[in-house]
């Protein structure tokens, strides 16, 4: 490894920041066996651990990089398309499996996540990025995690092959729908990405199978499934496009997760983009509504009463705000997803609740102890020996009171 | 009055032999004294080749296997009070009520829970920014790191470090232990020199270069980077001294983005 070799790290890694899923999702756990002479890393289950974090606050457990940053399509918000001015470079095979190794063998990484502009064609770049997964793989038993970007238009035995060796495979969306597809990135084409989603979806399902009829077991075939990423802000569709384009991705293609990334301005940028960013709390209350539909039992219509997200609260406080008949719910009887409903209170605590009540009935006291938002929660709640007073929830200066300063513009901008 | 004195560190052996023997005795948890010496000796879990004493699990008191991995973490913690807290839950989940763990809001369920929590934190941290640097030993690599954990964390986490770089030779070094490991068998040193720790690596610079890289000078959240990396953990780890720079020239950076944008 010479000087070189740092330059490309540079370019390599800062082209690759733009891409919001950072973090290491769960594929299960995996080690080398007992009398394994060779090979190295694991995975423990649950999400990968964050090595550091960095100055934005973004954890690093990934060595993300793209393999190279030459791109013959111009799609007009990535610093990368053709027809940018930025400086070029590439990694070569081995220099990415090197990288990964060393860089894991101190304990910097959890793994890979590798994407990459697009050389010669799909499938040139497509077979390259295979090669680095499979010789870290096979020629090096790497048990970490690797992360696979798609190339879009790959013939799909590129991507079957892909999927044998890396634990998450993705195909950016990048935009909502295709009439902003056509205008900012009019090489791409949404049926064609939702082909290769199905296409890796059926292969994923294939695979899960305990153990086919003959006994064996299946190879592994991208245990932590797929994920995709759509940029916020660049184009002017509603939240409620945004989101809708989400349930049909979780629910069709069974993708585990959408990132939403909020538009930054990059270098050398398009005439047709925006100048300012998008402001990060949309991209917040993105995630946060995200969350709510995936987990909390949250239908679209409930989440959104019009076109954009409430800026001012989070979705299920304004929910709550908008449906104050449901409260204040009984801490001791209400069943579970009715106690998801509580602004203040999240899926873990709402666990922990329905665990002691099976024992003692919760009151104020034991609340406290448990160190509850109890300010958020107050109008909200019953418990034993207490309740809200009824015009808590009726005060016109209800709202108010949860308005939160705007932080994120503070420390975003 | 019975004392007890604990002479190891974090003493999990010689407290679960101390709490089985006074169970033994029906001594109740208010007529001990638990108190630690200063001296440092090895005691790793299972680690003990002399014949011991049955473990609790297998007397004639079942104790749930989650109350045992709660004592397993609650007694690597620093705090000296962690030896009778854990008899006296030990206690009242015997002879009071079995499912003394499900009530969240006990006060003593709630200090075990802390003190356990806190170790498992401490125990992730060292997982996470343990930063290995290599050298040759015997013209073979061999990767060495220093560490400082909080808790006595280093006994949590060597199942992880041995199965993540099973094939690798390391030696971690902490303050009041090291554990060397060469492919095959763990070897534990009490007190060790961290002299021999190298102050160079030959990856390093690659990593440096990756972590100013990857970070987006527009938007800069130093809070929750410190919550999340607190100061204290920052000296093992190489790539905190260029967090201060980073965020002076940050402002610069992002400004140019937008003067790039607008130039066109
Ligand atoms: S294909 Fe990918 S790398 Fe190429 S311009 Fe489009 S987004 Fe950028």
């Amino acid at each position: 490894m010479h000087d070189k070799l740092i330059q490309k790290l540079e370019i390599l890694s800062d082209a690759a920041k733009y891409d919001a899923s950072c973090a290491s999702g769960t594929a299960g756990k995996r080690k080398a066996g007992k009398t394994d002479k060779t090979g190295i890393g694991s995975l423990t289950g649950g999400t990968g651990i964050c090595h550091s974090f960095t100055p934005d606050g973004r954890c690093v457990s990934l060595l993300k990089i793209l393999m190279t940053n030459y791109c013959i399509y111009d799609c007009h918000y990535c610093i990368n398309r053709v027809s940018s001015s930025v400086q070029r470079a590439r990694f070569t095979v081995k220099e990415t499996v090197d990288l990964t190794l060393n860089f894991y063998k101190r304990n910097y990484i959890e793994g890979l996540f590798l994407s990459s502009g697009i050389v010669g064609s799909p499938d040139i770049t497509m077979e390259s990025m295979v090669r680095i997964a499979k010789s870290l793989r096979i020629d090096h038993g790497f048990k970490g995690y690797i992360h696979l970007k798609t190339i879009p238009n790959a013939s799909p035995e590129l991507q079957a092959e892909a999927g044998l060796y890396a634990d998450r495979l993705s195909i950016n969306v990048e935009m909502p729908t295709q009439p902003s597809l056509n205008k900012y990135a009019p090489e791409k084409d949404l049926g064609a990405i939702h082909n290769s989603m199905n296409t890796l979806k059926d292969k994923i399902a294939e695979h899960k199978v305990d153990k086919t009829h003959s006994g064996k077991r299946p190879p592994r075939f991208a245990p932590g499934g797929q994920s995709t990423q759509m940029i916020i802000g660049a184009d002017d569709s509603s939240d409620k496009i945004i989101l809708g384009t989400s349930v049909k991705l979780y629910s069709q293609q069974k993708l585990r997760r959408v990132y939403y990334s909020a538009f930054s301005p990059i270098p050398d940028a398009s005439e047709v983009l925006p100048l300012k960013p998008a402001p990060l709390i949309r991209e917040h209350r993105l995630y946060q509504a995200d969350w709510l539909l995936r987990f909390y039992g949250f239908n679209l219509d409930e989440i959104l009463h019009n076109d954009m997200l409430d800026m001012d609260h989070d979705p299920k406080l304004a929910w709550a705000l908008r449906n104050r008949h449901v409260f204040p719910i009984d801490l001791n009887k209400a069943d579970k997803l009715l106690l998801l409903r509580i602004p203040g209170l999240g899926a873990r605590t709402v666990q922990k609740i329905l665990a002691i009540r099976r024992y003692t009935k919760l009151s104020w006291m034991d609340l406290t102890k448990m160190r509850l938002p109890l300010q958020k929660l107050k109008p909200f709640i019953t418990v034993s020996d207490y309740s809200p007073a009824i015009h808590l929830l009726d005060s016109n200066n209800f709202e108010l009171q949860f308005k939160q300063p705007k932080q994120f513009e503070l420390f975003g901008a | 009055m019975k004392t007890i004195t604990i002479t190891s560190v974090p003493g999990y052996n010689e407290w679960r032999i101390a709490a089985r023997e006074c169970l033994a005795q029906s001594i109740p948890p208010e007529n001990i004294i638990w108190q630690s010496s200063e001296s440092i000796q090895n005691d790793l879990f299972g680690d003990t080749e002399e014949v011991t004493p049955a473990p609790i699990e297998q007397m004639k008191h079942s104790i749930p296997k989650s109350v045992l991995m709660l004592f397993k973490y609650a007694l690597c913690h620093q705090d000296i009070s962690r030896f009778a807290l854990c008899y006296r839950v030990l206690w009242r989940v015997i002879f009071q009520n079995k499912n003394l763990i499900q009530l969240k809001t006990d006060e003593d369920i709630m200090q075990l829970m802390t003190l356990a929590k806190a170790v498992k934190r401490d125990a992730y941290k060292m997982s996470a920014f343990l930063r290995f640097r290599e050298v040759a030993l015997d013209e073979q690599e061999h990767f060495i790191a220093w560490y400082e954990p909080e808790h006595f964390s280093l006994e949590i986490k060597l199942d992880f470090f041995q199965t993540r770089f099973k094939n690798m030779r390391w030696s971690i070094l902490t303050p009041y232990r090291a554990a060397h490991w060469d492919t095959e068998k763990l070897v534990l040193e009490d007190n060790p020199d961290p002299s021999v720790c190298p102050d160079d690596d030959r990856i390093e610079k690659y990593w440096l270069t990756y972590y100013t890289n990857i970070f987006n000078p527009a938007r800069i959240k130093k809070n929750a980077m410190l919550s999340s990396m607190p100061k204290k953990y920052w000296k093992n780890m190489p790539e905190t001294a260029l967090i201060d720079d980073m965020i002076k020239q940050s402002d610069a950076r992002a400004r140019k983005m937008i003067i790039d944008g607008n130039k066109r």
